[in-house]
């Protein structure tokens, strides 16, 4: 039941576009105590199935850019190989070590990104103001 | 030639971390499409979608030989995924995107945190 609730909240978070993926291996890994590789490799199972929805309705929409989506995917592939590798081969606490690190990275550009977001929305009340200033 | 140096770079980037973590490769791609490569959020984040598959199916190939694939777990979360993606969609229109961007965040710093300790 515990995993069906935790596929519950990382369907959730991916609906917004944050890291579905990163709360999935969070949650079994850090607090159900699954092995990180064992974490990381049910993540991959459950991206297939809704990446392929995303795709077909995406492809419908026109909102795919092939020239930039397919050279990043095959030079992916490269990248995913070695990085694999690695992983498969490393053992779990430094795997787990090195993710945090990597999430660190994450914390600090959306903690960026949401300062964007409020620097954006007080310019957008302040031309509101201004219009309606000059209205009246 | 630059833009096409830029691409593979990114592809190889993000390659890596999805190899390495099976995550988080998407969080690389879409800021990278959006300032770089200036795309609207949308369509970033569908290319995005579209160019992270094959890795994880890469990826996924190599935690299927090293017996890391637990199918019980895997369609039990992926099937509360399914629920989630419906859940959010409605959520998003109750909630505000930032709410949940400062819910993320603080999850995201003490789970990180957990995991170096």
């Amino acid at each position: 039941m515990m995993e069906v609730l935790t596929g519950v909240i990382s369907g959730v978070v991916s609906g917004t576009g944050m890291g579905g993926g990163t709360i999935l291996i969070l949650i079994l890994s850090v607090f159900m105590g699954i092995d990180q590789h064992i974490a990381q490799a049910t993540n991959l199972i459950f991206f297939v199935p809704t990446s392929i929805t995303a795709i077909i309705t995406t492809i419908k929409d026109k909102l795919i850019d092939w020239k930039i989506g397919i050279p990043v995917a095959i030079s992916g592939i490269i990248g995913a190989i070695v990085g694999a590798k690695i992983s498969v081969n490393m053992d779990v606490e430094h795997l787990k070590k090195y993710f945090g690190y990597f999430l660190i990275l994450i914390t600090i550009y959306e903690i960026y990104s949401l300062i964007k977001l409020y620097k954006k929305d007080s310019k957008r009340n302040n031309n509101v103001n201004y219009n309606l200033e000059r209205r009246f | 030639m630059k833009n096409m140096i830029k691409k593979i770079l990114l592809g190889i980037v993000a390659g890596l971390i999805s190899g390495l973590f099976a995550a988080g490769g998407g969080m690389i791609v879409v800021p990278i499409l959006t300032h770089v490569f200036k795309m609207d959020e949308a369509k970033a984040r569908a290319t995005c979608i579209f160019a992270i598959l094959p890795m994880v199916i890469t990826s996924g190939f190599f935690y299927y030989s090293n017996n890391f694939i637990d199918w019980q777990t895997g369609v039990k979360c992926a099937l509360g995924g399914i629920i989630g993606g419906f859940l959010g969609a409605k959520l998003l229109k109750i909630a505000s995107n930032k709410v949940l961007k400062i819910t993320f965040i603080i999850f995201l710093a003490y789970v990180s945190i957990k995991l170096i300790i």
